[in-house]
């Protein structure tokens, strides 16, 4: 289906630059159309979209949640519709979403060698280097697309079920709700910058296999044993490299005024695995004999 | 077919089928085998991204995590200048991030123990609270009579919000909220610790600002403690003088204190506490940011959410028990100078033994401190395990911090030999 989708007017090799630039972009395009086509992807997003759903019912159908009991912010729902979402994408950044990235950054290049489509990929004039900016491009889009999804079913759902009003920050002041839905985008992107780390670490796995699923659980253990050791207080000197230490950091936008601390910190954090797993990537997928 | 050509595979695939075969196919093989070995020679150079990065990094680290040095830009002033300097700081105006980190080896608690709600808790699991792992507290503050204090937890804040005689206390755990009203001369004080007038308000644990354990150390320092002042710091990002107070007696676990002093205006801007035989402080507290800017005034206003519990508190006397100001106290003591009710502390002080370094802070079994932190330990299984059983109670040791719990409920506390805090407990 991807070889499919490429460029039948691309540009031939000897093209000036503009024009292998303008095969990038159209190979990105493509990349994304059919990362969002797919039903898989579907799936996950509506996976996802489930945890608010079953988050707002079960505290709708059962008694008032007693304070300080459960996660973060449970309590509060009754009250204001949009803590759904913040209790939801607090629930989910243990395991959801680090499981559904995992699937989507385990699949980039694996997934195309098991079909038998990486080698016509690499028939175009775009070249490995952008096939894997490409690829990663579109796990980044992933990435955003998941707590984005998270978000926006929790506060739908929130509304729909609870009554909607102005939010108690963490600091016990008060913001609007139009104030809310920015500090939820907020969040959302928080998770987004939160989950690159884990995406190039997934498409670094990806180019080890052409078995996509092997990349892909070994990506979701990776993100699992990376909080596990976060947990032990003997290993403190390895907390702050490892790339799920500030994921539950995005507490911090939620206090007045909003502690930006944990976000610039998890920014340079991830942006370091970023470099890491991308440039290990890079060399392993540049110099790799694609028979596939 | 010749010899040689026949070791290489692809040959087979297009014979020419003239007599330029072998000549052909010779020229390819040296082609093919120089493309290939071009391609191994430069195959390495595709990993050197893959070295490069994490060796950056690392650089980068290393740079970072050298100890900032100021350079010594600040003129040269003496012990005795600096001190001065520091005495007469009048800034009021500011907001920070502070953070402090005991390493006393002593388990974490939880970030928001049980004690945490206004309702509940007591000042001995606050003081043990903050002995342990690390705490980041927020810090604004307009003047002497508007402030406010957040000490951050994760998904969860403690606020003391002051705006002239109205002091509210908000934790968002349980979304509890108190309100006390100062007496009016509270607010004229010359408080040394004016975000703090009653920081002391039960179950609202509140760690030592840099400025407060300056304050006590400082009035700690005495003819036995050689005072002087080492390079310059960089604190949150401004010059400091560096006052190190090293006590000269080996009857405490002090080894130094350093208290980073602003170059500009000499406020405290960092405490470090290194114990005895260590050159890794065991406790700090410093700034980590710093902006001597107004906040913005509507930090300053808090009304309670709606949906919290809100209590009315009634200036009270301190059940819970004081170090006096003239004492160093350990890291992690409430602050309170406690001015407001000046006459009662003197009732509820407790006893103190030895003076300078070698205080020894010795709890009655009246004043409920030793059955508090007894329960303390007993809600916390992994610090009840750190506490060593001695004849007539438990002893919870630490590089800078003993604490002798007696079983008949006195509480013996100090930055002194262990031996030092029996001595005293079976002193009559």
């Amino acid at each position: 289906m991807l070889p499919n989708s490429l460029p039948a007017e691309a540009p031939s090799p000897r093209a000036p630059e503009a024009g292998t630039r303008g095969a990038g972009l159209s190979l990105l395009r493509s990349e994304i159309a059919v990362l969002f086509r797919r039903r898989r992807t579907w799936a996950l997003l509506l996976a996802l979209a489930a945890i608010p759903i079953l988050i707002a019912v079960a505290v709708r159908v059962s008694s008032a949640v007693p304070p300080g009991r459960g996660p973060a912010f449970l309590d509060r729902i009754t009250q204001n519709g949009l803590f759904v979402a913040f209790t939801a994408m607090l629930v989910s950044v243990p395991l959801f979403l680090p499981l559904t990235v995992g699937v989507v950054a385990g699949d980039t290049i694996a997934g195309e060698a098991n079909l038998g489509t990486l080698r016509y990929l690499l028939v175009a004039p775009a070249g490995r280097v952008r096939l894997l900016l490409v690829k990663y491009a579109g796990a980044l889009a992933f990435c955003l697309a998941a707590p984005l999804t998270v978000a926006l079913a929790g506060a739908a759902i929130g509304a729909a079920l609870f009554p909607v009003g102005p939010v108690t920050l963490l600091s016990g002041d008060v913001i609007q709700p139009p104030e809310a839905a920015l500090r939820l985008l907020l969040i959302a992107a928080y998770l987004a910058v939160s989950l690159a780390g884990l995406s190039a670490i997934g498409l670094f796995l990806s180019t080890l296999t052409v078995v996509p699923v092997g990349a892909m659980a070994a990506t979701v253990v990776l993100s699992v044993v990376s909080q596990v050791l976060d947990q032990l207080p003997q290993l403190e000197w390895l907390h702050p490299w490892l790339f799920s230490h500030y994921w539950l950091g995005f507490g911090d936008l939620l206090r007045q005024p909003v502690m930006w601390d944990s976000f610039v910190s998890n920014g340079l954090l991830q942006a370091g695995y970023v470099a890491v797993f991308g440039a290990l990537a890079y060399g392993r997928f540049v110099t790799k004999d694609v028979l596939s | 077919m010749g010899s040689g050509p026949e070791a290489y595979p692809w040959g087979m695939d297009s014979p020419d089928g003239d007599g330029r075969i072998t000549n052909g196919r010779s020229t390819r093989h040296r082609k093919i085998a120089s493309a290939l070995r071009r391609r191994t020679d430069r195959a390495w150079l595709r990993w050197v991204p893959a070295v490069a990065a994490p060796a950056v990094i690392a650089a980068g680290v290393l740079v970072g995590s050298i100890p900032a040095r100021a350079g010594d830009v600040l003129p040269d002033k003496t012990p005795a200048e600096v001190i001065t300097l520091m005495a007469g700081h009048t800034t009021h105006t500011f907001s920070g991030t502070v953070e402090q980190v005991s390493e006393l080896g002593l388990p974490e608690l939880p970030a928001t123990g049980p004690t945490s709600g206004p309702a509940s808790g007591d000042g001995a699991a606050a003081a043990v609270e903050f002995l342990t792992g690390e705490h980041t507290v927020r810090v604004f503050m307009d003047g002497k009579s508007k402030s406010r204090v957040q000490v951050v937890d994760r998904f969860a804040e403690r606020d003391i919000i002051r705006r002239d005689n109205d002091v509210w206390f908000y934790s968002s755990k349980d979304n509890s909220a108190a309100h006390l009203t100062l007496p009016d001369r509270a607010g004229d004080l010359p408080l040394e610790q004016p975000a703090l007038p009653d920081a002391s308000h039960e179950g609202m644990p509140v760690p030592p600002t840099p400025q407060d354990l300056a304050a006590r150390f400082l009035a700690a320092a005495d003819s036995s403690t050689a005072v002087s002042v080492g390079p310059d710091v960089q604190v949150a990002g401004r010059p400091a003088y560096n006052l190190v107070l090293e006590p000269r007696t080996a009857g405490t676990l002090v080894g130094k204190v350093s208290i980073a002093v602003d170059g500009e205006n000499g406020m405290p801007l960092s405490v470090e506490v290194m114990a005895r035989g260590t050159e890794e402080p065991a406790f700090r507290a410093g700034f980590t940011s710093l902006t001597l800017a107004a906040p913005n005034d509507a930090l300053f206003t808090f009304a309670p959410p709606p949906g919290s519990t809100v209590e009315e508190l009634q200036p009270r006397n301190h059940t819970q028990w004081h170090t006096g100001p003239g004492l160093p106290a350990e890291p992690g003591t409430h602050p309170s100078p406690d001015q407001v009710e000046a006459g009662i502390k003197d009732k509820i002080r407790p006893y103190m033994a030895g003076t300078g370094w070698e205080t020894i802070v010795r709890l009655t079994a009246e004043t409920g401190a030793g059955s508090k932190l007894s329960a303390v330990l007993g809600e916390t299984p992994l610090l009840a395990q750190a506490a060593v059983v001695v004849p007539g109670g438990r002893l919870l040791s630490t590089p800078l911090v003993n604490v002798l719990l007696m079983d008949d409920g006195r509480v013996f506390a100090g930055m002194v030999p262990a031996d030092k805090l029996q001595a005293a407990a079976s002193a009559p």
